[in-house]
């Protein structure tokens, strides 16, 4: 994977070339020793394709969509770009340092206090002590917690915990950001100032990708849209040609 | 970018789940760190009613220390098998265990059990302190024999972390596996002279061939407790074959399980 950025031009942020992701369904889905030795050499797995040679460019500095249907193999095509998965078929290259926010307070400790999930989640997300003690008062400032800073997580209510996660996941500023379903995040005025963030992050050159369900984010967000449909690319280009043709599928569908 | 390299790259998270594990652990216990030294002298208060006053195993004296305490003799050989123990149980659940965080974040999958043998090697480190300091105490110098004692923590810690990274990754397969892991280890331990001292082996080998002393001598945790306590207790410098079989396995299982866990790691995140 290509480690060379060249922040500022604009280049090609992610290439995605001919990707292919499969699972394997089984019908017996018990894992255990016990099966797989009744099973002897049987093969009772189906292949099941979630995303079937889709390829794409995002150029740098875009906030670029992924909208479709439950199933249509977003996020599935969402890990693979940020190596959760690993693609069976194709390729991703990626030019620069790629942060993904699939899930804020991701390996968040409940015991340990928000300071000290500050740290460890910063480096879960690539950063290094010194990165995150600079932008350390950035982040409480963000999250709206300095309060319970030094309380432990457990006692959180459930929209300090994301905001402390999602604050923690904009500040490790990334080539590339990888976001899933999460700017839902918090109440209206968190959500003004994570808008604005994305916004200062595109401005800065940096790459925004990302999956919604709700329309009117991607079209306030993005430049552009990829539609998929049972894993393949259905249609790509301006945001507001996709998501009308896709707005379009869905009520000759609902009639 | 080699998996080698990416993992010295992101040592720093190793260190962080390294502090996750050891300050999550006794939050909120009264005692905190002081229940890593209360249960191994539970355990060797146990041990040494049962197997020193009831079933009187003698073992020798240290030579040339002179040490003559059942309970100090037990634990030169127990706290390296009680740490072995937590690195392979510990490490063995670290993937299933972090499936939430492993399916959200690419990192390299294998600080989860580094960090179980790093954050449990401080509380192995506390408890080898606590008994440097016993053991001198009742007459023995385990001082100058301390560095040798360092090598092998690290043989014993590689040799516990590649058989857990092994076994973590057939635990995502098969969930048996940890419970499997759970009755061996204790069948293991009394398969290894650790209670009872070796001169039990030997004599058993006398009355029944041979062969009982060849069986015992392949478990390599014989070779890594036999060096421990030489070292401490006897204050000598073990045997050749007890070191060497040491390192032998040590890299070998090591290797091993390094190979198998980075071959695997990339798919972690669809199988759990």
């Amino acid at each position: 994977m290509s480690e060379v950025t060249a922040r500022g031009t604009a280049g090609t942020a992610i290439v995605v070339d001919g990707v292919s992701k499969k699972f394997r369904l089984f019908h017996e889905r018990n894992q255990t020793l016990k099966s797989a030795i009744m099973r002897g050499r049987r093969i009772v797995a189906d292949d099941f394709w979630a995303v079937r040679d889709v390829s794409f460019e995002v150029p740098q500095g875009q906030t670029f969509g992924l909208i479709g249907r439950n199933g249509s193999g977003k996020s599935t095509l969402l890990k693979t770009l940020a190596r959760i998965y690993q693609p069976d078929e194709g390729r991703v290259v990626m030019s620069g340092r790629v942060s993904s926010m699939l899930e804020v307070g991701s390996g968040f400790h409940p015991e340990l206090s928000g300071r000290e999930n500050i740290f460890l989640n910063g480096s879960i997300l690539g950063l290094t002590r010194k990165q995150v003690t600079a932008r350390f008062d950035e982040i409480v400032d963000f999250s709206g917690v300095e309060a319970f800073i030094d309380q432990p997580v457990k006692n959180y209510s459930s929209g300090m915990y994301v905001r402390l996660g999602f604050a923690v996941a904009v500040h490790t500023e990334p080539d590339i950001l990888i976001v899933d379903e999460i700017l839902s995040v918090g109440d209206g005025a968190f959500r003004e100032k994570s808008r604005k963030k994305f916004a200062e992050f595109t401005g800065q050159g940096r790459t925004v990708i990302l999956v919604s369900h709700s329309l009117a984010q991607i079209r306030d967000m993005c430049q552009q849209v990829a539609w998929l449909h049972a894993g393949r690319l259905r249609a790509i280009g301006a945001t507001e040609d996709v998501v009308e043709a896709y707005e379009a599928s869905i009520e000759a569908e609902s009639t | 970018m080699s998996y080698g390299r990416e993992l010295i790259a992101t040592r720093e998270l190793l260190l962080n789940l390294t502090m996750r594990e050891v300050k999550g652990q006794y939050r909120r216990t009264a005692l905190g760190q002081l229940w890593s030294i209360i249960n191994p002298l539970a355990t060797m208060v146990v041990y040494t009613l049962v197997f020193s006053l009831l079933l009187r195993s003698e073992p020798p004296p240290g030579d040339p220390s002179g040490l003559d305490v059942y309970a100090l003799w037990l634990m030169c050989g127990l706290l390296p098998w009680t740490y072995f123990t937590r690195v392979v149980n510990g490490g063995v659940a670290s993937i299933t265990s972090n499936a939430g965080l492993i399916k959200k974040v690419y990192f390299p999958r294998m600080h989860l059990p580094l960090s179980i043998t790093l954050s449990t090697a401080i509380t192995f480190g506390v408890e080898l302190g606590v008994l440097t300091i016993a053991l001198w105490v009742f007459g023995g110098f385990p001082l100058p024999w301390l560095p040798l004692v360092m090598i092998a923590v690290v043989i014993l810690a590689m040799f516990a972390t590649g058989l857990a990274m092994m076994l973590a990754i057939l635990n995502v397969h098969f969930r048996d596996t940890q419970h499997f892991v759970s009755i061996l280890l204790p069948m293991w331990m009394f398969l290894t002279p650790i209670i009872y001292p070796f001169s039990l082996v030997e004599a058993a080998a006398e009355r029944t061939g041979a062969w009982v002393l060849t069986v015992f001598e392949l478990n390599p945790m014989l070779h890594i407790v036999q060096v421990f306590r030489t070292l401490l207790y006897d204050n000598a410098l073990p045997g050749q074959l007890d070191w060497l079989a040491a390192i032998l396995a040590a890299s070998v299982v090591f290797s091993l399980g390094y190979l198998v866990f980075s071959r695997n790691e990339r798919r972690l995140a669809e199988l759990l």
